[in-house]
């Protein structure tokens, strides 16, 4: 699918729009969308909303061996998708350019950065580690994909915990959840990045742009910091040229932001884990606004299941009992049999080639079969048409009494199977050589 | 004349043979194309089975290995099917990465100490894949001897002494039988490429030997009632009996030896 | 001993600005999120003369898509492609995309139930609604509707059915497992009841959203 590409009236207009200090939908320049943090039942699931733009991250974990170069350490990886329903343009197959620039920036911000503190993740030095696994989706793209990715993924490892584990020796014990409760990670900082979009050569800069400013920009700026105000990771991408002051400025801005979206991810961190303690119903199903004229919810439904068995035994008596006639299958050779009326496939040339041979496993055989099988039908395995093929005559023969009423039935729809054309002129000259045999027995 | 007819309205030319109840090919609607089953051909493998269903011909080799087993059934060997669509066999595959149609089909076949990696490979495309691999799978499996397995005292690893030879313990003869439905009234059993291209729905169900259903797999396609649904498998229940007389017939064969 | 039944279903549409129908599913604890494009463009090479191509693709939470996957979209697909009317929009392209939110048993059933709704949200022409419905059947031969991750893994056998609106009859059937004849046809019963409820549940859903008062 392609993506409608702009129209110049409107690249027009949303530049205007930027040179006036207004925004197509009505915030200032420094405002962000609004942000809605839900967590899932599972642990280490959470879907952010930035606007319309929607992120989903999930975070799992594996007891695996180390790499070699840090036996002490566990292993972090990263992965973000761009799902097909984000976007008309979005297609799977080879990664775009963006979904590369998305990744790295992200391993950047959460691995460089040491948010997490992978000494904790050991278990047995050298032996087995825990790696932590953070797959983020996003499903709806309506610009900023990078501060919503990144929310989503700080606030999923934050509300992640993994099983329990103790170490006795040589012997390690996973627990399970009902045995322990799972154990948090232990996060050093949360690094959130915060983007710039910068329009006419500079002059103009906008935070947290839509889809429709990001395809008008000039270029980015990402700062990624935590809220203590110690810059994690900075990209500046699209070769704009920023002064020294325009970088500072954009710093202290990110400060700020980041300041109030971290406050943000831990206030549902807590409101999540409060509803859990109280035991109340938790999960995305409750997250479901009841206002909302596009959403319902219905309680659990008892299916009443009581005249199912009687209405099942109905069809079962009313339909035909499975007939009992069998054919009898007839035994070809030493492990090969074959039963059954219909057409008869197209590698009975075959056999009718070998009535002479004997039947016999040698190999020596198999060259002579080989070369006499049909030019569209060779296969690399000489030695399976010994076995495979070699008829009794005497079985022929019982066959070509039941097969007599076949010929005319298929004589008269001869011209019909296409695959058969060309054979049936050449299987007349079998079926009269049999005829032949028949007569000299 | 006919041929011509036939390739400028196939589904007209296919619907006068339905109204008389009978198909191009002469067989009945519940009639199956010959069906031909050898086993132990492939003499390096462990064991194989080559089946042929009318035209559409599949051959299964198996091959038994030490593997370590899954971590959730630690005590239970497993298989690995993989089935290969070629264009050696159609040229409606094209070479590389296996298409969806054999993907679903080694999807559809797992669903039945020592791993057995079962390659199937189908050497003519004639409609009805699923039924042939099915039968030439089992067959093959049924033609495996495993050698027997002694653990050393000293090494503590396992030697495989391929003298003795065992039969593998097979519980469940499943055999699967396949519908087509065309025009959404006719069902017809066994249907050849055409009928597979013509058709409005398709139908497979694997039954066992005590008439229970392993599997029944229907995607989409004209929807069927529960009745007609029933018909369907009670021509399964008896083909399976056939199939089943044709396998052991086919063994005592190679047992006799 | 509870009696057979389905879990809380809930649904919210067009929760994405960007495909032309999206849906959010939600049986119990198991959530997935369709997205609809369609019809729209197409590449040359996959154009079909007289209908549309319907592509359909599943996306796990975790990890890339295996072939248990490849499976599961080809039953969607072939349940969605005889429903919607593809001769009515020929050379182009019906792209459904399956997000799972959470797996929390009767995946399959609620992929199909996602896939309708988008559909409908999109404003696709189909020629009925369908839905999905899983039984499950433990060891006693006793049966359950709508399972959980934990009722799936114990049973002995796991039916998922798509059952068209117009009479209730049988579009797709997936099964793992063994199970006779008469179990089946007891499922099939079951489950033709429960759609009946689910159908309700489109009907309720839509009238509110589109209703004037």
């Amino acid at each position: 699918m392609r993506e409608t590409p702009l129209s110049s009236c409107e690249r027009a207009f949303l530049l205007q729009a930027i040179t006036d200090k207004k925004r197509v939908d009505g915030r200032q320049t420094y405002d962000y969308r609004n942000i809605k943090i839900t967590f899932g039942t599972e642990y280490g699931c959470c879907i952010v909303e930035l606007g319309k733009t929607r992120v989903l991250g999930q975070v799992s974990c594996e007891l695996v061996a180390p790499k070699m170069n840090r036996p002490t350490e566990g292993i972090l990886f990263f992965n973000l998708e761009l799902s097909s329903m984000a976007s008309p343009a979005f297609e799977t197959g080879r990664p775009s350019e963006l979904l590369v620039k998305l990744n790295r920036l992200l391993e950047r911000c959460l691995r460089n950065s040491k948010c997490i503190d992978t000494e904790s993740l050991c278990v047995q030095a050298g032996e087995k580690v825990w790696q932590i696994r953070v797959d983020l989706h996003l499903l709806n793209h309506e610009g900023n994909i990078m501060d919503a990715a990144s929310i989503a993924a700080v606030a999923a490892l934050c509300h992640f915990r993994r099983p329990d584990v103790s170490v006795q020796g040589e012997e390690v014990t996973v627990y399970s959840p009902e045995e322990r409760d799972p154990v948090p990670l232990s996060m050093h900082h949360m690094p959130i990045c915060v983007s710039f979009a910068f329009f006419q050569q500079g002059t103009f800069l906008l935070v947290d742009p839509s889809e429709r400013e990001e395809r008008v920009m000039d270029g980015l700026l990402v700062i990624a910091m935590n809220k203590h105000r110690e810059i994690c990771t900075i990209q500046s991408s699209g070769g704009i040229m920023l002064l020294k002051e325009q970088v500072l400025r954009c710093s202290k801005v990110a400060g700020v932001k980041v300041a109030e979206i971290t406050e943000l991810i831990q206030k549902a961190l807590e409101n999540d884990r409060k509803i859990r303690k109280e035991g109340g119903k938790f999960g995305f199903a409750e997250s479901l606004p009841d206002q909302k004229i596009t959403a319902l919810k219905i309680e659990k439904n008892v299916v009443d299941t009581s005249n199912v068995k009687d209405k099942a035994e109905k069809i079962i008596s009313e339909s035909q009992p499975p007939s009992d006639v069998v054919t009898k299958p007839v035994v070809r050779a030493v492990g090969t049999a074959q039963i059954g009326e219909g057409i008869e496939n197209t590698w009975g040339e075959l056999e009718e080639e070998e009535d002479e041979e004997e039947e016999d496993e040698d190999d020596d055989d198999a060259d002579i079969v080989s070369t006499s099988i049909e030019s569209d039908k060779v296969t690399e395995k000489p030695a399976k048409k010994t076995s495979a093929d070699i008829v009794i005559s005497d079985s022929e023969e019982e066959d070509v009494v039941i097969l007599q009423p076949e010929p005319q039935a298929k004589a008269s729809s001869s011209q019909a199977p296409e695959e058969d054309q060309d054979k049936s002129p050449v299987r007349k000259t079998p079926h009269s050589k049999k005829k032949k045999k028949r007569s000299s027995h | 004349m006919a041929a011509g007819y036939k390739t400028v309205e196939p589904l007209e030319y296919y619907r006068k043979f339905l109204k008389q109840s009978c198909r191009p090919d002469g067989r009945g609607l519940s009639e199956f194309r010959i069906t031909t089953i050898n086993v132990g051909s492939i003499t390096t493998a462990d064991g194989s089975a080559l089946v042929k269903l009318g035209n559409c011909t599949v051959i299964c080799g198996i091959k038994a290995e030490f593997a370590n087993p899954a971590a959730d059934a630690p005590d239970k060997g497993y298989i690995v099917p993989n089935v290969d669509l070629t264009p050696l066999c159609s040229s409606r595959f094209r070479p590389g990465p296996p298409g969806e149609e054999a993907q679903v089909a080694s999807q559809f076949i797992a669903d039945l100490t020592w791993v057995l990696y079962c390659d199937l490979i189908c050497l003519d495309y004639d409609g009805n894949l699923l039924d042939a691999c099915v039968c030439a799978l089992v067959a093959a499996l049924r033609n495996v001897q495993l050698p027997s397995v002694k653990i050393s005292e000293d090494t503590g690893l396992a030697q495989v002494d391929l003298s003795t030879k065992s039969p593998l313990k097979i519980l469940k003869k499943p055999v699967s039988t396949s519908f087509a439905v065309l025009d959404d009234t006719y069902i017809v059993v066994d249907p050849t490429d055409e009928e597979e291209s013509l058709a409005t729905g398709l139908l497979t169900v694997v039954t066992d030997e005590d008439g229970k259903l392993c599997t029944i797999r229907k995607p989409g396609g004209s929807s069927l009632s529960a009745e007609r649904l029933q018909e369907c498998i009670s021509r399964a229940v008896s083909r399976h009996k056939e199939v089943q007389a044709l396998l052991d017939e086919v063994l005592l064969s190679v047992k006799t030896l | 001993m509870e009696e057979p039944g389905l879990r809380e279903i809930g649904c919210e549409q067009s929760p994405l600005s960007r495909p032309d129908g999206s849906a959010t599913f939600m049986q119990g604890d198991t959530s997935v999120l369709a997205g609809v494009y369609g019809p729209a463009e197409i590449k040359f090479s996959r154009e079909i003369y007289d209908k549309s191509t319907v592509e359909v693709m599943v996306r796990p939470k975790v990890g890339l898509p295996a072939i248990q996957e490849k499976n599961q979209e080809q039953l969607i697909r072939e349940t969605c492609e005889s429903v919607i009317l593809g001769t009515l929009h020929p050379r182009t392209s019906i792209t459904i995309v399956l997000q799972v939110i959470n797996d929390g048993g009767s995946l399959l059933a609620c992929f199909l139930n996602a896939a309708c709704m988008g559909m409908m949200d999109a404003g696709l022409p189909m020629r009925a609604m369908f839905c999905g419905v899983t039984c499950v059947l433990d060891s006693d031969g006793q049966l359950t509707i709508d399972p959980t991750t934990k009722e799936q893994k114990e049973s002995r056998a796991v039916l998922t059915f798509a059952i068209e609106s117009t009479e209730k009859r049988i579009l797709t059937i997936s099964s793992r497992g063994v199970y006779s004849t008469a179990e089946l046809q007891r499922c099939i019963a079951a489950a033709q009841l429960s759609a009946q409820k689910i159908f309700h549940f489109y009907r309720d859903s839509a009238k509110r959203r589109y209703s004037k008062s």
